[in-house]
């Protein structure tokens, strides 16, 4: 097996992370976007009063701006697989491409197709119908998230297929165990109540800068009330289900909740801090200072106050008999490809579950050939390995710690919103309607905080425990990915500049409405004249 | 006949059909792209023709990502092997297909000459650009592409990406995808513009027609002298879907022609393409835009049928090691994944093809300039 | 016509009891979602509704109402 060259990887690496994160700045606006713009909707259906008709329409033309967005960067995801992750897809293809087929056949599809009639079909609906299809979008770009996330869940947590040696693949073999797995599950609920909570923020943000100018004031009361109500709860449940996955990941992958958690060491509990903050030495395998809150980690990963959670050194330890298990495995299944004899293929069987590790090894063998070890070497091979299984230890670390203290603040900012809404004494709190304008980008930091968490403390394995990242790749030339990052630094600096442009444009011209210092009434009669030039055909 | 052969088989023919509906939807829309610039003389009647696809297009830009997911989940090795082998053209159709939805919904929310005019150029180029890579993958994929798979499945390749850009067959390949995709486009337009665009659209459909048509045949012709790909020894098409194992594969010249000899019936895809192709444009010369948007269904399919039954059961042949060349046989998912796909299938096809005609029916009827210039919500 | 609709709704209702069975069995946070999204929607659209009823209630009484 020749090696693809580490650049390649890295770069490889890099420019899926990049897009990845940068389709990933649209996407939490979409998946709450279109539930919120369903609730204004809603209210507008329900009491018949204009206002809300015109906060769906404003909101929406928001999204719309957002939205072409992740649908175009999205593409660039489905594509990468194969161009850059050629042996990742082949050998997990047969599992990972049926939730990503799924996903266009049951909801991108849906999502695509309602929302041209979203945006065209308000002359051509009734009010009944076209709320219909404002629901049918959202459900649309969550479903859509569902997909992706089963499809992530199984990288990381990949029940329901099996190896097989003919094929060299994982074979898809439990389509149940693969939707319904728990990861999945907390994933998805995390992850589109993570979108909700940045949509919430973007219309309190917006409305709160209306509120502060004194402009559409009616339009921007009732929308921040709605937001701040949407983001409180959304905010509840992104932390409770922050924790679920949490207890998923101490379950199914103990590196990345100890990288998460910096615990070099097993933990002696009950005492045992949960840190705060640190300074953890990868090359090192400590932390330089340590600040935590004694009795605390214990509880929150293992919901008890009496497991100890297993540090890093010891997953170490532990994975030496692996690694040595997997060379042999590793060996065994080359001679296999080669001379099909049932004595190799019984030595593999025997020696299957620890494949992945005599996969990780090879980057430490003679010409990435594990048979070719000399036995005396064998030991320092397990002993060079060992370190690999661990991911990035500081970027693990401080980019949970970063999302975790994010969703504090974001608990706290919808609370006094909420409350302060509900209360009618906003427009007093100046500090908070400006704290509110300028946590507008937070949530969307806070989700790609997670989303490196989640991601980095996956590695080394792109299929977690079975195929290394390092292998996944494809073999190109690194001039390849200097013309892709070149074009991709080029096309997404030109988006993200027409999106703000469009973004400010569009939030500081508001609402096509004139102000009303009057109730809802005067704003309704006034609004039924302005209104009109919306109803002209298409 | 086995149960996984005849799975293999069923998704190798939906594949088929997704490409003909990515070739003549997407086409179509891309189609309207490339015309922009030449139907529109002015920004509202460039606006015109992209409301005529506006609410559209991005159900049917979701043909494009299904063909792409369909190839992932039903045939992971070819999805994996090919978007890989075709790295530097992948990438730059993947541009252009990311600048399409943004010019789309950017253009006309600012005012600024410099800005939509910008926006225009990128219509031109992410419609141009992605159906000609299109036609063109086809045109190497027949010629084969060079790689081979090392013990554990890695691919490596054995071309530069140079030799796939310049293959001559492949630009006509290219081309004439392009062609077909600015006569669906054009009758399009005829179908829900008025005067002027009408016209102007009528003439570039006529001209897509005919040079579709020409280089249709001249395309025969290449295919008939080239080297194609045939089975030496007898294959199993149900042998666990590995390339490394299982078949032995030679080149033969005038090998693509195989298929045709064995069922003379064959002959009748290339003539059907060719026969809507020049049929279509004889209906858009009489004004009779709904049947020639039919008929350019027909070309799709024609043309499509054609590659597929010369190439049948290959995907994409290897040239330097050709016994393990990618066909319907070595690629595709496990059965187990080949039947969940196909249960998913039967129920949301059905699905979507019912709530994507209620979309165009609520959506019917002509576009006027006026209209759009005064509306708020459009493009 | 009013049968249709009676039976149409039952058929809805069949259908949303035999979803919440299955799903809350074999995926209790999907359900979670289900009914929490709908929670959160509820309750945002009742809070605007309030903020209607709170501005007519002020009304008249004074010539600025606050937000």
């Amino acid at each position: 097996m020749d090696m693809i060259n580490p650049t390649v990887v890295d770069l490889s690496r890099f420019q899926f992370a990049l897009t990845a994160l940068y389709h990933f700045m649209f996407v939490p606006l979409t998946l709450g976007l279109t539930f919120m713009l369903a609730a204004m909707e809603t209210v507008y259906v329900v009491t018949g009063r204009k206002i809300y008709k015109d906060m769906a329409m404003f909101w929406g033309k928001l999204f719309g701006i957002n939205f072409a967005l992740g649908v175009a960067t999205g593409i660039t995801m489905e594509f990468e697989f194969g161009t850059n992750w050629s042996m990742y897809s082949r050998f997990f293809g047969d599992m990972f491409g049926t939730p990503l087929a799924i996903e266009g056949l049951m909801a991108f599809f849906m999502e695509s197709t309602f929302v041209g009639l979203m945006f065209f079909g308000w002359d051509r609906l009734s009010k009944q119908g076209h709320l219909a299809v404002t629901y049918l979008v959202a459900l649309g770009s969550n479903l859509s998230a569902l997909w992706i996330l089963i499809a992530n869940a199984g990288m990381n947590v990949p029940h329901g297929s099996h190896f097989d040696p003919e094929t060299m693949r994982l074979q898809f073999d439990g389509f149940v165990k693969l939707i319904f797995s728990p990861d999945a599950q907390a994933k998805f609920v995390h992850t589109s109540v993570a979108g909700y909570i940045s949509a919430a923020l973007l219309v309190m943000g917006v409305s709160a800068f209306y509120l502060l100018r004194g402009q559409h004031r009616q339009f921007a009361a009732r929308s921040f009330r709605m937001a701040a109500l949407f983001g409180i709860i959304s905010t509840v449940a992104v932390i409770t289900l922050g924790d679920v996955l949490g207890r998923e990941d101490y379950m199914e992958q103990p590196t990345k909740i100890a990288a998460i958690e910096g615990l070099w060491h097993t933990s002696k509990p009950p005492y045992e801090p949960w840190i705060l903050a640190a300074l953890p030495d990868d090359a090192k395998q400590e932390n330089h200072f340590e600040i935590g809150v004694p009795f605390v980690l214990t509880p929150l990963i293992a919901h008890d106050f009496n497991t100890p959670i297993i540090g890093m050194h010891e997953l170490e330890d532990a994975a030496g008999p692996r690694i040595e298990s997997g060379i042999t495995a590793v060996a065994a299944l080359h001679r296999y490809q080669e001379t099909h004899q049932q004595a190799d293929l019984d030595l593999f069987k025997a020696h299957e579950a620890d494949l992945g590790f005599g996969f990780l090894a090879t980057r430490h063998a003679p010409n990435q050939d594990v048979a070719a070890i000399p036995a005396e070497n064998l030991q320092s091979v397990i002993a060079q390995t060992k370190p690999d299984i661990l991911p990035n230890v500081f970027v693990t670390f401080w980019s949970f710690r970063l999302m975790v203290f994010l969703a504090l603040y974001f608990f706290a900012l919808f609370a006094i919103s909420a409350y302060l809404s509900l209360k009618n004494k906003l427009e007093r709190n100046t500090l908070i309607l400006k704290a509110c304008m300028w946590s507008i980008p937070l949530p969307i930091l806070a989700t790609e905080f997670g989303w490196i968490t989640a991601e980095a403390g996956r590695q080394p394995w792109t299929v977690f425990n079975i195929l290394p990242t390092f292998m996944s790749a494809s073999s190109h030339s690194t001039s390849y990915m200097v013309f892709s990052l070149a074009g991709f630094a080029l096309l997404y600096s030109i988006f993200i500049a027409a999106e703000l442009y469009l973004m400010f444009k569009f939030a500081r011209l508001g609402p096509d409405s004139h102000d009303t210092a009057h109730g809802t009434e005067d704003y309704t009669a006034q609004y039924a004249v302005a209104g009109t030039s919306h109803a002209s055909g298409h | 006949m086995e149960l996984y052969t005849l799975l293999k088989l069923i998704w190798a023919a939906l594949l088929c059909v997704l490409l003909i509906g990515l070739g003549l939807m997407v086409g179509m829309d891309m189609g309207v792209g490339t015309l922009l610039r030449f139907v529109g003389r002015n920004d509202g009647e460039r606006r015109t023709a992209l409301n005529i696809i506006g609410p559209h297009w991005d159900g049917n830009q979701v043909w494009f990502i299904l063909g792409g997911g369909a190839i992932f989940a039903a045939f992971p090795t070819l999805y994996a092997t090919s978007f890989s082998v075709f790295y530097v053209v992948m990438i730059l159709l993947l541009f252009s297909m990311i600048l399409r939805p943004v010019a789309f919904e950017y253009r006309s929310k600012a005012d600024s000459h410099l800005w939509r005019a910008s926006w225009d150029w990128a219509f031109l180029i992410s419609g141009f650009l992605p159906m000609f890579i299109y036609g063109a993958a086809f045109g190497n994929i027949l010629h084969g592409v060079g790689f081979h798979f090392g013990w554990t499945g890695q691919y490596y390749q054995d071309n530069s990406f140079f030799s796939y850009l310049l293959n001559p067959f492949a630009i006509l390949c290219g081309l004439m995808s392009v062609a077909l995709s600015v006569y669906q486009g054009g009758i399009m337009l005829m179908l829900r513009a008025e005067n002027p665009i009408y016209d102007r659209a009528r003439r570039y459909a006529i001209r897509g027609g005919l040079t579709a048509a020409v280089l249709f045949s001249l395309g025969g012709f290449f295919i008939a002298r080239m080297k194609g790909f045939v089975f030496t020894a007898p294959v199993n098409p149900a042998m666990p879907a590995s390339p490394m194992h299982g078949q032995h594969v030679d080149m033969v010249a005038g090998g693509w022609l195989h298929n045709y000899a064995a069922h003379p019936a064959l002959w009748l895809l290339p003539i059907l393409g060719l026969a809507c192709m020049i049929g279509g444009t004889q209906a858009a010369r009489m004004n009779k835009a709904v049947l020639a948007w039919w008929i350019g269904l027909g070309s799709w399919i024609g043309t499509i049928g054609t590659v597929a039954a010369a190439m049948f059961p290959f995907f994409m042949p290897s040239t330097t090691a050709p016994d393990q060349s990618l066909t319907i046989w070595n690629s595709s998912a496990s059965a187990y994944g080949l039947t969940c796909m196909l249960v998913v299938a039967l129920i949301f096809v059905p699905i979507i093809l019912c709530y994507t005609s209620w979309c165009y029916y609520v959506m019917r009827g002509k576009v006027r300039t006026a209209d759009i210039v005064n509306d708020s919500h459009s493009y | 016509m009013y049968l249709l609709r009676m039976a149409g709704l039952a058929a809805v209702l069949v259908v949303s009891l035999l979803f919440a069975v299955f799903v809350g069995d074999q995926g209790p946070w999907y359900f979670a979602w289900v009914v929490g999204t709908i929670m959160i929607i509820l309750i945002s659209g009742a809070g605007a509704i309030l903020l209607d009823a709170q501005q007519e209630g002020k009304i008249g009484s004074s010539s600025e109402t606050e937000l």
